[in-house]
C-alpha cells in the first residue's frame, strides 16, 4: 500500500478516488504559507452512513470482543477494518520525521455541533444522529442502523479505534479484585454500595504522537573529593569537600506512539478528581488500532475529543523534556553528589498526530467527604486488563490502624529504653 | 482500643516525658542521647508511615503513566560536556542542593 502523506487544504472536501483506496488526492493548499501535511484516514467506503455486512447487507453489526472483529448479528459473518498503522507510518522511519503531520481525524475542531444528518440508504428518510450521545442511530421507518463514519469538525470521529479485547466479565473480575484487596480500610458506604456490575465500556479520545526531537539540559554537578569527621564536644559532624562542575547534556531521540489524552474534562488534579488513575493504565497496544468504523462503538459510550493539536503541543513538549531528562540520567552517574539541572530546552524536529479512541472499562463511584464531592474511578485497560483505581478510605479506620501501630512501636521503644537505664 | 486510650492518657504521656528526662540525665556522660530520641520517634514515625502507605494503596494519588520507560524511545548517544567551575569545601550536606537529576518531571527554566 502506498502511503505518502498527502497535502490537503480543505479538510471537509470529498475525496476523488476509489472508495476502497485509502490513498488520496494531492491538492496543495494555495492559501496557507506553510501547509501542514495531512494524512487522510477517512474510511470512504462507509461514507453514506449505511454500514452493511459485506455478506448479507444487514446493518445489525457490532464488535465481538473475544475476536475483536465486527460481527453481523444476522448471518454471523465476522470481519475487521484494516490496520491504520501502514497509512500513518508510511515507508519512512521515525528518523525521517520532520515538520508537523496531522492525520485528518486529528484536524482542528471548528464546531461543537454534534448533530449529523443522513439520508437513510434503506428508505430515503432523513435520520439525525446526535454524536454527543451515540455514533449510530436506527432509522425509525425502516429499522436500518445508520452510523457516523464521516469525519466531522467536532472531534467525534477519530482516525482510528482500538477495539475492546477485555470482556465485560473480565473487567468486572478485575474491578472486584482491585476493590476486594482494599476492603478493610474502605469507606463504609462504598463497601455497601460497591457494585462492579455497573462498569461501563467507554472509548476515550487520545492523541497518539510520533516525534523526533533533541533535548538539551544544563546545570551543576558535584563530585565528592574528601569526607572527614570532626568532634565538637560530644557530637561528631561529617564534612564534605566537592568539585563543582558546569554540566551539559544533549540527546536526540524518536518517540513512537506517545499517548496523550485529548479531552479537557479529564484534566488530572488529584485534589478534586481521580482522573490520574485512568492514565495510569496506559500504555495501549496502539499499533493494533484499525480504521474507523462506528460499529466498533455499538454498545459502548465514547467521549469526544475537544483539544486541538496546537493546544496539546505544550503537553507534548513537557513529556519530551521528561524523556530527555530520563535519557541523560545514566550519563551523570559520575557526579556522585548529584546534579541540579537549571536550564532545559527541547527542539522538536518533527511530529505526527493521530487521534484514536482507546478502550477503557470504567467503574465510577460518587463520594462526598466532609461536603467535598469526588468521583472515584476504577479503570481497566480494555486491551491489557491493567487495572488502577481509587477507593475512598475511612479516615477513622486509617487513623486507628496508624495509632495502634504507633503505640505498639512506642511501647517497644520505651521497653528498650527502660531496660537500658 | 485500650492501647489507644492508654497512649492518649495524660498520665502515660507524662510517664513518657519522665522516662525521657531520666534517660537524658542518666546518659549524661554516654553518647546514646541520639539513640534514645530516635527510639522515641519510632512510634510517631511508624504511625505516619502506616497512615500514608495505606492511604496511597487505596487512593493511588501518586500514580501516573510511566511514559519515559513504557513508550518506545530510540535515542542516539548522549553528548555534552562538563568543566570544573569551583569547589565546595567543608559542607555538612551529603549531596548537591536541590538535586533533580532523577526528578524527570520537575521542570526547570526553559531556554531557547
Ligand atoms: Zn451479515
Ligand atoms: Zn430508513
Amino acid at each position: 500500500m502506498s502511503t505518502d502523506p498527502t497535502v490537503s487544504g480543505e479538510p471537509g472536501h470529498d475525496p476523488v478516488l476509489a472508495a476502497d483506496d485509502p490513498v488520496t488526492d494531492t491538492v496543495v493548499n494555495p492559501g496557507a504559507a506553510e501547509p501542514d501535511p495531512v494524512i487522510d484516514t477517512r474510511n470512504t467506503a462507509l461514507h453514506d452512513g449505511v454500514n452493511r455486512c459485506p455478506k448479507c447487507g444487514s446493518t445489525e453489526i457490532q464488535l465481538r470482543v473475544s475476536t475483536q472483529m465486527l460481527i453481523c448479528l444476522f448471518c454471523r459473518h465476522e470481519w475487521a477494518e484494516e490496520s491504520i498503522d501502514p497509512t500513518i507510518s508510511g515507508d519512512g522511519t521515525l528518523d525521517d520525521l520532520s515538520g508537523t503531520t496531522i492525520a485528518s481525524g486529528a484536524s482542528d475542531i471548528t464546531s461543537d455541533e454534534g448533530m449529523a444528518s443522513f439520508k437513510c440508504g434503506g428508505c430515503g428518510a432523513e435520520v439525525v444522529v446526535n454524536t454527543s450521545e451515540s455514533m449510530s442511530s436506527r432509522c425509525h421507518w425502516c429499522r436500518h442502523v445508520l452510523t457516523v463514519n464521516e469525519q466531522m469538525p467536532n472531534g467525534a470521529v477519530p482516525d482510528a479505534v482500538l477495539p475492546f479485547k477485555v470482556t465485560r466479565d473480565q473487567a468486572v473480575k478485575h474491578i472486584s479484585d482491585f476493590a476486594g484487596s482494599r476492603r478493610l480500610f474502605a469507606d463504609r458506604t462504598f463497601r455497601k454500595e460497591f457494585t462492579p456490575g455497573n462498569v461501563v465500556g467507554v472509548y476515550l479520545p487520545y492523541m497518539v504522537v510520533d516525534s523526533r526531537a533533541t533535548g538539551t539540559v544544563a546545570g551543576k554537578g558535584e563530585i565528592e573529593t574528601r569526607r572527614y569527621t570532626r568532634k565538637h564536644g560530644e557530637t561528631e559532624t561529617t564534612y564534605y569537600d566537592a568539585d563543582v562542575y558546569q554540566v551539559e547534556r544533549n540527546v536526540t531521540f524518536t518517540v513512537d506512539d506517545l499517548t496523550i489524552e485529548s479531552a479537557t474534562s479529564r484534566t488530572s488534579d488529584v485534589r478534586v478528581n481521580t482522573n490520574n488513575v485512568i492514565n495510569t493504565i496506559l500504555p495501549f497496544d496502539t499499533k493494533n488500532a484499525v480504521r474507523w468504523n462506528a460499529n466498533y462503538l455499538v454498545g459502548y459510550t465514547s467521549e469526544r475529543r475537544d483539544q486541538d493539536v496546537s493546544t496539546m503541543v505544550p503537553v507534548l513538549e513537557d513529556q519530551l523534556l521528561s524523556i530527555t531528562r530520563s535519557q541523560v540520567e545514566k550519563s551523570i552517574k559520575k557526579f556522585d553528589r548529584g546534579v541540579r539541572w537549571e536550564n532545559e530546552k527541547i527542539d522538536v524536529h518533527g511530529t505526527r498526530w493521530v487521534s484514536m479512541y482507546l478502550p477503557v472499562w470504567l467503574y465510577s463511584y460518587y463520594h462526598e467527604h466532609k461536603g467535598r464531592p469526588m468521583v472515584h474511578y476504577i479503570a481497566v485497560n480494555g486491551r491489557t486488563g491493567e487495572t488502577m483505581g481509587s477507593v475512598p478510605v475511612s479516615h477513622g479506620r486509617l487513623l486507628m490502624a496508624a495509632l495502634t501501630t504507633g503505640t505498639v512501636l512506642e511501647g517497644i521503644a520505651l521497653a528498650i529504653i527502660g531496660a537500658t537505664l | 482500643m485500650s492501647i489507644l486510650a492508654t497512649l492518649l492518657d495524660p498520665a502515660t504521656l507524662q510517664l513518657g516525658l519522665d522516662v525521657l528526662r531520666a534517660a537524658e540525665y542518666d546518659s549524661y556522660d554516654t553518647d546514646d542521647d541520639g539513640g534514645i530520641l530516635l527510639l522515641l520517634a519510632l512510634g510517631p514515625a511508624g504511625a505516619g508511615l502506616v497512615y500514608w502507605s495505606l492511604y496511597r494503596y487505596y487512593r493511588n494519588t501518586d500514580k501516573s503513566h510511566d511514559f519515559e520507560r513504557e513508550t518506545t524511545i530510540e535515542a542516539q548517544p548522549v553528548t555534552g560536556g562538563e568543566r570544573k567551575v569551583g569547589d565546595r569545601n567543608g559542607t555538612t550536606s551529603s549531596s548537591i542542593d536541590n538535586a533533580n537529576g532523577r526528578a524527570h518531571r520537575k521542570r526547570v527554566n526553559r531556554f531557547s
